[in-house]
């Protein structure tokens, strides 16, 4: 156990934690407009349907990197600083951002645009979250 | 249909009161709003028999884990009211984002539309005892879920991701920011009610400081405080006949947030709604950017500065740091855009826009003693321009 505030799957939310526990990153999509949304809501942003029955569905890890911050003070207990967050725009759908760890590290150079892909915290047993890696140009 | 505001120079501002503020008080909030709201009534030579209507926000604006109490953490207009001996016929609350111009606004529409003859507008601002946005969860449902797990927690990390945005995208630099916010802190050292009375700050203090969420440290955040401000409103024609020059309201524009991450505060997001803020502000008030010039800007986070001036269009898009650095908004170069001239919430403490109108009101009624600038228009804004952001404008000359 890390300390950190673990994620508590409700029942919209619930098949995202079991996909995040296996290291698959899926997402919400609209039933009706097929256009996924992050995170889910009680209607969809996107057509304004009532009934958006979300589906989480598996999606391509890669994005690209909008900005990002280095934590060097949390308001959060638990996470050991200084640590990365970065805003991620996903290859899954234009526009479509989705903010987590690096998990390369506070000293990793970082440039808007840069290639990362999804990679998984093990929190603690049955519980993953999301984060990311960068991919490295070959 | 005309987006021209119906009540355009119909209501004004003719009296207010600001408390001390201080980082703690062993006064309690609601004794140091009654005080103020008593100083605001006398000082529009009222008596609280006459105040009729009372309107305010009542938030306490913090992320950390802190239950609010009437009177003790917030004061509402409907615990103030009854304690100042006034017998109301029209009180109400506002609830959403923008908690001042949100209340300033609803004030000006209840006095336009006849609900009440003298208003009383109020903000009370508390500093909760231990740390103001720590939140000590170990588990995190509802929205929290898709960011606590994370790391991503509180306003702080967004905003400081939105600013980081926009250096690597228009090579703005730390100095740039660093005469920001030396020009805050110089006016609300300026200020005898200020937290931070007495104590400006220098280029190099800045530069000092320590990162917190990178590329901010603690200088570019306003800090918590506990003041209350008020101000009281009526009618043109009843204006007339009171002790103080009329400051009449012009008209005013909102921006409701697009649908997002919570928290998840995108610059391009900020700068749309920024820009709509804008063109209807001009459309409302029948003035443009040109006829500024008393603008004071909301800077509870020092890049909001910067996304006020370039979508509202004072600046080009890009450009604000440039200006800045320049001198754009010194404000003791009268030619200036100096929108801090009033210190805002980094010179004087985290008072959610009451200094941005505590300024235009004193500059426009000619109240502002030896920091007096020529003034007939103002426009006040306040919280980031998508987050229920809002601008506010004012004259001295209503003909
Ligand atoms: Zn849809």
């Amino acid at each position: 156990m890390s300390g950190r505030p673990l994620p508590i799957p409700d029942e919209q939310s619930q098949p995202f934690w079991t996909a995040s526990a296996k290291h698959v990153l899926t997402l919400p999509r609209c039933s009706n407009c097929q256009k996924f949304s992050f995170p889910p809501d009680i209607v969809c942003p996107q057509c304004h349907t009532l009934e958006p029955a979300f589906e989480f569905q598996p999606v391509a890890s890669g994005g690209k990197v909008r900005t990002w911050t280095v934590i060097r003070q949390s308001f959060l207990s638990g996470f050991e600083t200084p640590f990365v967050l970065v805003d991620v725009e996903l290859d899954a759908q234009a526009g479509l951002r989705m903010i987590g760890q690096l998990l390369d590290g506070p000293s990793a150079p970082l440039k808007v645009g840069d290639r990362v892909e999804v990679a998984f915290e093990d929190l603690a047993p049955g519980t993953s979250v999301p984060g990311f890696k960068l991919v490295k140009s070959s | 249909m005309s987006g021209q505001f119906r009540a355009r120079n119909q209501v004004a501002i003719v009296g207010y009161a600001q408390s001390q503020v201080v980082r703690r008080s062993d006064e309690l909030l609601g004794i140091t709003a009654i005080k103020t709201a008593l100083d605001a009534i006398k000082d529009a030579g009222l008596t609280p028999g006459q105040i009729d209507g009372f309107l305010s926000s009542s938030l306490l604006p913090t992320s950390g884990d802190h239950r609010s109490r009437d009177g003790y953490s917030v004061v509402s207009s409907d615990w103030l009211a009854p304690r100042l001996g006034a017998s109301p016929r029209y009180i109400a609350g506002f609830q959403g984002k923008g908690q001042i111009t949100g209340s300033f606004e609803a004030a000006t529409n209840a006095l336009a539309a006849g609900a009440a003859d003298y208003v009383l507008l109020h903000r009370a601002l508390y500093n909760p005892p231990g740390k103001y946005n720590n939140n000590p969860m170990t588990s995190a449902g509802g929205d929290a879920q898709w960011v606590a797990p994370q790391g991503f927690f509180g306003a702080l990390p967004a905003i400081s991701m939105a600013y980081n945005e926009y250096m690597q995208r228009y090579g703005a630099s730390r100095e740039a920011m660093a005469h920001l916010v030396v020009e805050a802190r110089k006016n609300g050292a300026r200020q005898p009610w200020s937290y931070w009375a007495g104590k400006p700050i220098t280029v190099a203090d800045y530069m000092a400081g320590e990162l917190i969420n990178d590329p901010m440290s603690k200088l570019d955040c306003d800090i918590p405080v506990q003041a209350v401000g008020a101000y009281v409103l009526t009618t043109a024609d009843r204006a007339k006949d009171l002790p103080n020059k009329p400051v009449y309201i012009s008209g005013y524009a909102n921006a409701y947030p697009e649908h997002s991450l919570s928290l998840h505060w995108t610059l391009d997001e900020m700068m749309r709604a920024g820009a709509d803020i804008g063109k209807r502000l001009w459309e409302s008030t029948g003035f443009s950017p040109a006829d500024i010039d008393a603008p004071q800007f909301y800077d509870g986070f020092s890049p909001f500065i910067y996304f006020w001036l370039e979508s509202l269009g004072f600046c080009p898009v890009g450009e604000a740091h440039r200006f800045v650095l320049d001198g754009g908004i010194n404000s003791d170069d009268p030619k200036s855009f100096a929108v801090l001239s009033g210190g805002g919430a980094i010179g004087n403490g985290r008072l959610h826009g009451l200094p941005q109108l505590l300024e235009c009101y004193l500059q426009l009624s000619g109240r502002a003693a030896e920091r007096q600038r020529k003034a007939s228009v103002g426009l006040m804004t306040y919280s980031a321009p998508h987050f229920g952001g809002g601008g506010v404008v004012f004259t001295n000359d209503p003909s």
